[in-house]
This record gives structure tokens, sequence and C-alpha cells, in this order.
């Protein structure tokens, strides 16, 4: 070391979250008096060091004392680094030679021993100390957003975001798998708790955003690949081939009215209803083009055909169209690609596949839709016969360990909305069966009290099982719906009509891969992690990429169109700042110790490393390279360092941590 | 030729001594060999559990130990000994301190348990290492016309081992299907019979038997066949009295799955012990009986 | 914090195979109740004993029929949404209630467990004969003289073993189960 650093020593007591468990005046005392070799010059301890009078101290003492390095020991670097770097920058100094050490998540809160969590406390400290030594002043790079946002989904998470943004004047490029946008708002007949009806207040705004000049709406397609970093992605996109020319379509609708081919509809009717080989999923679909089902189509299987060919006015069939591929540059984008519906199938015990009138929510969704499959005629399997008596079972497939353990939040609502339909139109007696009725939501409870006015029976127990073993005279012909009344203790067995199984929601099959493709991670229960489950619930740890809906959790719409909003006010953010500062963690190749293997070439997430073919050296380029450590951890000739994790850093951590820059002190017996 | 351990269980040796002729002739006939464990003990049924969970273990231990010397997977013709020797090994695999402890007992007999014998229920051999296509193949006399309600009871799947479905298996009425005879579907297949109830809580048990055979009766079956000598007598040496207190007129015979399968391959009828039941089988089996 | 174990505790720690701790995560859904076949005869229903577990209402829960006719389905088990092992819970309180000597009166279930286990202590292998004269007298006249029919028609029918068995190194096996219970146990 040419001259001595000047180190401020910060010891945070969090309230009691760590002077609970650590004893930080102790801290801060021992680091004064030991680590004064290292430069240590002043140490001090504060209740919260993340106040701004905390702030303050640090950048009283830089200006006063003249530090040039600082070390906080608080909480994670993951909340409060950028706080006290920026302190440091208030003060003067240089915001990255102030290293924030974790006496908080890796100490106080995972040790109940004091004396012990105290002792490794002041390890931890001394490791920061060691360390800060070698930092060095860095710059934070500049580059510039691009303006345009991608949003993948179409459901009204990703229709809201894509509203707000394109209201704002800029681009957005909204990409749906499915042939129309809607999402799953378009199948549901009313909205809780008001009743409104779904459609009229979706397809309005699924109008806006096909017509908006600012949103290039891209259905029936799917990103399969996503390049480059915040402010400058550039996303593949296949457009699958419609077999209809968009340009010259009318949406007249004579194809599939003269399609010879109908096909159960899987998707959008749940299996209750048909479509045809060539289709919209529904009648307000946006865009109003069609699509050829190409594995159901006769005319792909066999050769012959072409009916829609024969009679389109316009000739917008297209049999021989391909797919196409688009690379589209963004700087920002949204992930709301919503839930799969959990597969009720799997709860064998409910009966559902195998006993014909035991029906999954999405079903009963159809059948109580007027445009549905029985015109909104709430009926049994046999498509005419009236229930009398419906039960609905709350929680399938949701707070259960043997299928998902969280709460679908949705359901309770979903069945008390079911029950007032069904009382309504059929007059039938409704059980509804519960472990608990939530209702968290503006005008939810008030719902619940309507329907206990209305007389629906609310019984408080899991339901056992479905069946149609009858004792009894009365259980003939019916399902009975075995369960205990915990409220009373009575072992029920409640004969009725219909079932329909409150089923949770689940993340998207395949979530995961939607994920890795994006650079983002999953949680264990499969959905998409947020930044900070409270306080940044639409960002991700990727800068660029934010989540909206259900894809981050369960939930209603009214949240999932406030995050769709959520997520554009962010991007929008960003856009106007024109430019974003990125992290001056970096990786660099010494090219004098490069040897050319090549190995961390493929190594890189990012694709940020290139191969000088003449000079026979790898090279990082910066503005991709996001600091994660991959090369210079792979690197057999250790040519590459990072940047504040250099080789020099973590070893003298390493040293600070085991103690081994204190003086020794005699052994005492 | 496929050969197993052969843990026969207390209940075999007499109360259900059809079971046990049945399974061995069967077997033998479809290329299995079940060569019975040397100096086997009670596996605890369920009641040791309820005194004394390390000895009810130390129990099991030992009749799997003995298994292990032998190098054969070890075979349970009823469930609860099944069970019991299956969530052992289980246990002792996953816990050293509990092996530790029990082989320190089991040193007294000059055995060891090291967690490498495998534990099967006489019907999963049927199912699993013969199949359904392989031993229809083998059927020379299949029962057609024959109504059986496969009867799976509780502990060949419960508790759940791994993913297996536990709430509606088919592997029964596929076997069932396989020698030619009409598997019918009862929504009780899973229901448990009372157990040991039938001793310790009667009422409790005569209703649970009544509602199954009333189940089974619905859906036109005219056997049960079950894999687990337990449920048969409950089903069967109960079934009068479940006439008499429920005024009834049960008179479904209830068979083991061996017998269906010996009858469907032509074993003598003695040999798979028919003749000894309460209920007499011949009414229901007419038309498929030879000789 | 206090030292003094609660009756959770007590009965969680007497359960291996449940792996003890669950107990007090039930929600009371009553999945278990709904899907018991013997609940009807309960005098409380798995749930509510777990409830009363969880409340430490250990003369309550040591009083009632409930875990003595278990009859150990695991149909609760294999659908508790919580993975509570709520048979092996059962097995737990009859393992408690033995230890402890207290139970309802009238039942069979303690007397006849006892006696069952005291047999294969003694011979290795389960007989019915044997077994029968220990808990017959817990039976009401009429179930008497039924058993007293069935006994003989087994027996009639060849299914009644005349002898009881015995395992060959019954020594062996004695000393063995002596390295479990070291005080001679239930002998």
């Amino acid at each position: 070391m040419d001259k001595k650093e000047k180190i401020g020593v910060y010891v945070c007591h969090c309230g009691t979250n760590i002077a609970g468990v650590v004893n930080v005046g102790e801290v801060s005392t021992w680091a004064a008096e030991n680590l004064k070799n290292d430069g240590v010059v002043i140490a001090r301890d504060y209740k919260f060091m993340c106040s701004s009078l905390g702030q303050e101290l640090i950048q009283k003492d830089i200006k006063e004392q003249g530090l040039t390095r600082v070390v906080v020991a608080a909480c994670s670097p993951h909340l409060h680094e950028a706080t006290f770097r920026n302190a440091c920058k208030g003060g003067g100094l240089n915001p990255y030679l102030c290293e924030l050490v974790s006496i908080r998540e890796q100490d106080s809160w995972v040790h109940t021993d004091k004396i012990a969590a105290t002792e490794k406390a002041k390890a931890i400290l001394s490791g920061g100390v060691s360390r800060v030594i070698h930092h060095e002043p860095l710059e934070p790079l500049h580059v510039p957003i691009h303006p345009a946002t991608l949003v993948v989904g179409g459901g009204i998470a990703g229709i809201q975001a894509a509203l707000e943004i394109a209201n704002a004047g800029f681009p957005v490029y909204l990409v749906e798998r499915e042939p129309s946008i809607g999402g799953h708002m378009a199948q549901f007949d009313k909205t809780f708790p008001t009743l409104d009806c779904s459609a009229c207040i979706l397809t309005p705004k699924m109008v806006d955003a096909g017509n908006h000049p600012n949103i290039t709406l891209l259905t029936y397609s799917e990103v399969e690949k996503v390049d480059g970093y915040v402010g400058n992605f550039v996303a593949t996109i296949r457009k699958r081939a419609r077999s209809v020319n968009e340009a010259d379509c009318t949406g007249c609708g004579i194809c599939w009215e003269k399609c010879p081919k109908k096909v159960v509809d899987n998707v959008f009717e749940a299996g209750m209803g048909y479509r045809k080989a060539v289709y919209v999923s529904f009648p307000q679909a946006v865009p109003k083009y069609p699509v050829i089902d190409r594995e159901n189509c006769t005319y792909y299987i066999k050769g012959t055909c072409k009916a829609c060919e024969k009679f389109c006015p316009t000739n917008a069939i297209n049999f021989a169209q391909e797919d196409e591929i688009l690379n589209v540059q963004v700087g920002n984008i949204i992930l709301a690609t919503g839930y799969d519906l959990f597969d009720s199938r799997r709860i064998t015990q409910y009966g559902y596949g195998r006993l014909a009138n035991v029906f999954t929510s999405l079903e009963f969704e159809r059948m109580s839709n007027a445009a549905g499959p029985t015109g909104g005629n709430i009926v049994l399997r046999d498509g005419k016969t009236v229930p009398k008596v419906v039960g609905i079972v709350h929680c399938v497939g949701s707070r259960d360990k043997n299928y998902n353990e969280y709460c679908s939040a949705i359901c309770c609502m979903q069945s008390l909305k079911f029950a007032h339909l069904v009382e309504e139109r059929t007059g039938a007696e409704v059980y509804n069966f519960y472990i608990d009725i939530r209702t968290p939501g503006k005008g939810y409870e008030e719902f619940y009290h309507r329907l206990l006015e209305e007389g629906t029976h609310f019984i408080r127990g899991k339901v056992a099982e479905i069946s149609d073993a009858a004792r009894l005279p009365a259980e003939e012909g019916k399902l009975i719906m075995q369960v205990e009344d915990t409220l009373t203790a009575n072992q029920l067995r409640v004969p009725v009509d219909m079932v329909i199984l409150s089923a949770g929601l689940e993340p998207r099959h395949d979530a995961k891969e939607v994920a890795n493709r994006f650079g983002i991670s999953c949680s264990a229960d499969g959905w998409l992690i947020e930044r900070h489950p409270k306080l940044d619930p639409v960002a991700t740890v990727t800068e660029g990429i934010y989540i909206a809906g259900c894809v981050q959790g369960p939930k209603d719409i009214p949240n999932s169109v406030a995050q769709g909003a959520a997520a554009a006010a962010r991007i929008l953010g960003k856009i106007q700042q024109k430019e974003v500062a990125l992290e001056p963690i970096r990786a660099t190749i010494h090219e004098e110790q490069c040897s050319g293997c090549r190995i961390c070439n493929n190594m890189c997430p990012f694709n940020a490393i290139l191969f000088h073919e003449d000079k026979m050296v790898s090279e990082v380029n910066p503005a991709l390279c996001q600091g994660c450590g991959t090369c210079v951890a792979a690197c057999p000739a250790g040519a590459i360092s990072g940047t504040g994790f250099s080789n020099e850093q973590i070893l003298s951590q390493i040293n600070g941590l085991l103690l081994l820059n204190i003086p020794k002190k005699e052994v005492v017996a | 030729m496929k050969e197993y351990a052969y843990f026969p269980g207390c209940s075999l040796e007499k109360m259900a001594s059809s079971y046990h002729k049945s399974s061995i002739e069967t077997a033998k006939k479809l290329g299995i060999k079940l060569k019975e464990l040397e100096d086997w003990n009670c596996c605890g049924a369920t009641t040791y559990f309820y005194i004394d969970e390390l000895l009810a273990y130390t129990l099991c231990a030992r009749n799997l130990a003995i298994a292990e010397k032998t190098g054969l997977d070890v075979v349970a013709p009823c469930s609860a000994c099944y069970k019991n020797m299956y969530f052992t090994a289980a246990h002792l695999k996953k816990d050293v301190d509990l092996a530790e402890h029990i082989n320190f007992a089991l040193e007294e007999d000059d055995l060891h348990f090291n967690g490498t014998v495998g534990v099967k229920h006489l019907i999963e051999v049927f199912a699993n290492d013969i199949g359904p296509e392989e031993l229809k193949n083998k059927v020379t006399n299949p029962l057609e016309g024959i109504r059986v309600a496969p009867y799976y009871g509780c502990q060949i799947v419960r508790p759940q081992k791994d993913k297996e479905d536990v709430e509606q298996p088919m592997f029964f009425e596929e076997m069932i299907s396989a020698i030619g005879a009409t598997p019918v579907n009862y929504p009780l297949k899973m229901r448990c019979c009372g157990g040991s109830l039938i001793i310790s809580s009667r009422t409790a048990a005569l209703g649970m038997v009544r509602n199954l055979l009333q189940s089974a009766v619905d859906a036109q079956a005219t056997v049960v066949a079950t894999a687990c000598p337990m449920c048969q007598v409950n089903l069967e040496v109960y079934q009068q009295q479940v006439n008499q207190e429920f005024g009834t007129n049960f008179a479904v015979p209830i068979m083991y799955f061996t017998q269906l399968i010996g009858l469907s391959l032509e074993i003598p009828q003695k040999k798979l012990g028919i003749g000894q039941e309460f209920i007499a089988m011949a009414p229901a089996l007419r038309q498929v009986i030879k000789g | 914090m206090t030292d003094t174990i609660t009756f959770n505790q007590e009965i969680s720690n007497l359960l291996y195979a449940a792996e003890g701790e669950p107990i007090k995560t039930c929600i009371q859904c009553g999945t278990c109740s709904g899907t018991c076949p013997v609940a009807p005869y309960m005098d409380h229903s798995p749930r509510q004993i777990i409830a009363m577990i969880n409340q430490g209402m250990k003369e309550q829960v040591l009083e009632s029929n409930t875990f003595w006719y278990c009859a150990s389905c695991y149909h609760c088990t294999v659908r508790c949404p919580q993975d509570i092992n709520i048979t092996e819970l059962m097995y737990a309180l009859k393992r408690y209630s033995i230890w402890k000597g207290q139970h309802q009166e009238g039942l069979i279930g303690p007397t006849f467990s006892e006696a069952f286990v005291k047999m294969i202590v003694r011979g290795g292998r389960s007989f019915e004969p044997v077994l029968a004269p220990s808990y017959i007298f817990s039976f009401g006249m009429r179930e008497l003289v039924l058993e007293v029919v069935g006994a003989t028609e087994l027996l009639l029918k060849g299914r009644l073993p005349i002898m009881p068995a015995r395992i060959k190194r019954l020594d062996n096996f004695k000393r063995m189960i002596g390295r479990i219970i070291p005080m001679g146990g239930l002998e």
C-alpha cells in the first residue's frame, strides 16, 4: 500500500434487529482498537444507519476526518448498498469505495447465542475492512434506452400495460400465444363483486389495443429468444402462420361458417363446446382474423377440402403461408403470461372426469356465459336438466400440500359469484364447502354478506370425497359430497345434482422455460419472482424486465390491472430518463495472460465475450457483461478478473474474516 | 424363474390357508418361486404399534434381516405385513441411529439389517413382474361372465410410498380383465373393511363391512376379490353377522385374487383352498369351474 | 419461555413415523373426519382430537374412544392437506394411553393390544385362541355367544390352528426383545 487509507466503520443497530442479538457497542469499540493497523480511524454504532441522520453521520466524517473508505455493518447489500453508496457520493467520496457487510441476515437473524453472534459480527466486519482497502473508484456506464417496449401476454394485465405505454406516446409490441388477445378474462361471464359483464368491460380495452397506432399486435406468436440488456434488448418472435392473409381478410366469418370440420374447443370453451378448424376464438376476438388449426384441418391432413378458400370473398386464405421470424429492438420487457387452471383430475376423489356432473370453475364460467356452449343455461352434463341442488367446493388444488400449498386468492370470491348465479338462474339450493372464507378486497366482504342473506348454505369443511355411492333412497342418482361440518362436528353426506370445483391457479406449465428465456427466476411454486415482495412487486432482479398479473402469483382482475399499470409506469420512468446507468461491476480480460482457449466464450450467459481471431485473445463487451463472474471462475489461465471482485479483494476479505489481519496477542491460559 | 423370499405371515398359517395355498400354486404356474422365509416371526400387525413403536420396528427388522440373507426381495401376501415391512425398511434406511439401535438387538439372533432388501406385496408381483399381458396369454380357462369387484382395501396402496395413485388405482381391474372376468366399477373399492375393529369395535366394523358389500352388490358383482387375509375374514366370516345386524341377505363369496387367477389357469380347486370358505364359491363360479 | 412440556409435544415425541412436528400445523379443515369411515362412531372426530391436543386437553383426549376406533386405514393421511400423518398420531395416542394406563372404561382395544403383544413376545407368532380369553370378558353376552359360534365354525373349517405356532429360535428372539425392553418389558 502506497498510502495509508483512512477507513470509517459504522455498525447499525437496526432497532433491535441487530442490537437484540449482537452487542453493537462492543463491535464498534473492538473495531476502533483492533483494526487500527488496517486504517480504521473511526468506528461508530448508530440506531438506524439508513436513516438520514445515519447517512449524515457518514458524510460528516468523510468531510471532517478525510475518510477514504467506508465500511457499514448492517443489513444485506440487496437492501441498502445503494443507500450507503449514495451517502458516500453525497459526502464527496466515490460511491464504490464503500463496502456494506451484512451482520443482520448473516448474523443476528440466524443466531440466538449473543456472545458468539457478537464475535461473528467482528469477523464479518474485519473481512469488510480488509476488502475495502483494495476497492478502486469506479464510474457507472451509461447506455441509451430504446423507447419501445415488449409486452408478452395479451391478458388483462398485458393489455393494460400496453395501453398505458402506448397512450404515453411510446411504441409497444404486444405478443400473444393464442389467436386473440383477451386472456382468461374473455372467458368469464360476470366479474365479482359487482357482477358486471366481463366482456363488456374487457372488449373496449381489447379494441383499443388492437387499433392503437403505437401498438403492434402480434397474436398467434411467441417470443423464442431474447438477447441484450436493459435499454437494448433484441427479441426474436415467431409469428405462426395463420394461413390467412391479414391484409386481405375482412373477418366476415364465411370461412368458419363453411368449414366442415368441427373440433372440440379445449382452450376457450374449456372442452364444453366446439369450434371449426378455421376459427376465431370468440366473437369479439382481436384481431378479427381467423387462424387455420393445421392439426385438425382436413386439407392439411388429407390434402383435399379447401372449402374456406373456395368461399372466401377476398381470397385471403393462404395454405402455403409460413411462420415469420421477427427481430424487434426494445428497451424494456413486461412478462404478463398469466396462469393455468389447476387440473382437477389430479384430485381423483373429487371424481372430475369420472362423474359426469362434476364441473370445473372454468367449465361453469363458460356455461353461465350467454355466448357459451349452453347459451347461459345452467344445466347438467346432459345439456337439459336444471339442477335442484348444487355443491361448490372451495380450495380445489390450493391450500393443500399434496398439490399447491398457497391460497389461490380468487376462489372464495369466484365461488360466491357462482353461488349467486346458480341461485339467480335456477333457483337451486347451493352449498358452499369452504375452509376459510377469504374476502380481502373492496366490496368483497359485503358480497359475502349478500350471499348469506340470499340463503346460500355455507358448510365449513374441506370436502373429503364425492361419489355416486348411494346408501339411502334420497341419495339415489345424486352425487354425494362427504364432509365434516367442522363447526358442529357432524359427519355429513350431502346429496347434490351438480358439483362445481373451484379450481386454483397454477403457474403456466412452461413458466420455468419462459423465466430462463428472459433470464429471471421462478419461486419453488413456479411463479416468477419479483425484485422485492412488498416494495418492488413488478420489477425483477434483471434490469429492464418487469412482471405483471398472475405470472407473479395468483390475483384477481383489479390487482392484475394495477400491476400492468404499475409495470408500465416503471418503464415510462426509465424511457423518460433516456439513458440508464449500469453497474460498473464488469469482467475484464488481461490480454497478455489470455491463451486464447475460448473456454469463456461459450460459458458467458449474456454472450458478452467476443474472440479476436487476429490477436487470438478474447475480450469482454462491457455493455453486455452483467458481472456474474462465471468467466472469472472458468478461465484456466486466471486471465480474467471481475471489477469489484478481484482475487486480491476476495482473498483479503477471507483473511479478514479469519482475523489474520489482527496482531496476535499473547495467549492467556 | 423369478424367485422371492416369501413371508406368509400369521394369518396365512391357518386362518387364510387357502390364500397361502393358492399363492404358492398360482405363482409356481406363472414361473415365480416363493421360497418361505426360515423361522420368521409375526410382523406385529397393527396392534404392536399400539404399544411400542421401536419394538414393532424390531419385529419387522428381524424378518427383513432374515430375508436379506437369502439375497432375494421379500414378498408378503398380507397387506398389513407388507405395509409394516415396507415402512420399517424405509425408516431404517433413512435413519441410521434407529438402524443401529435395532441392529444391536438383532445381534442376539446373529442378524443384521443392511437395507438391501426390497419389499413387495404379492399382488404387485403379479401386476408388475408378470403383468396383465403375460397373464392373459397364460390363461386357459377365461372366467367369462364373472363379475368381480376388486377390493383394494387399505394398506396395499396406503400410506403413499411415492407418486402412485392412492385414490383410483387400476392394477387390480387390469388383472381381473386379463383372466377374462369383468371388473366392476364400484365407489367403495378403496374403503376400509374395519380391520381389527372387528374385534375391538364390532358395531363400527360391521357397518363398514355392510357398506362395502352393499356397494359391490349394487354394482352387480357376483364375487369380491381381495388381496389381504384381514379383509377376507371381515367380509366373509362376518357376513352372516352383518345380515343379522342390518336385516340384509348378502351371500357374496369373498375370494383371494390368487384363487381367481388359479381357476383361470385350471389349477384344481382343492389346491386353491376352495371349499374352506363360509360362503360357497361354487354357485357364483358354476359356469367357469371345470372338473 | 417455559420448560414445561406441552401435551402436543409429548405426543409429538411419541411419533417417530410421522416425524412429530406437523400436528400443530393443522388448519382444521376436516378432511380427515370427512374421510374417516369410523368417524360417526367416535366421541370426537379426528379433527377435533387434533384441536384438543393442540389445546392441551389431555384428560378429555385420553378419555375419548377416538383413537381406539381408528382402523389404521390411512385414508385421512393420504388426503391431509398439511401432510399430517393422522393414523400414526392415533397410534401415538394409543401408546400414550397404554403407557399412562388411562383410557375410557369398557374399551376392548387396550386390553386386546396388551394381550396380543404379550403373546407375540412369548411365542413369536400370533395365535387366535390364546388371544381370545384375555379380552373376551369385555364383550357383552350376545357378542360372546356370537364370538364362540364364529370360533367353532372357523375350527370346523380347519381355519384355526390347534396349537400355537412358535418360532424356532425363541431364546434368541426373547433376548432380542430384551435388548429393546431391558426391564423385562411386558412379561
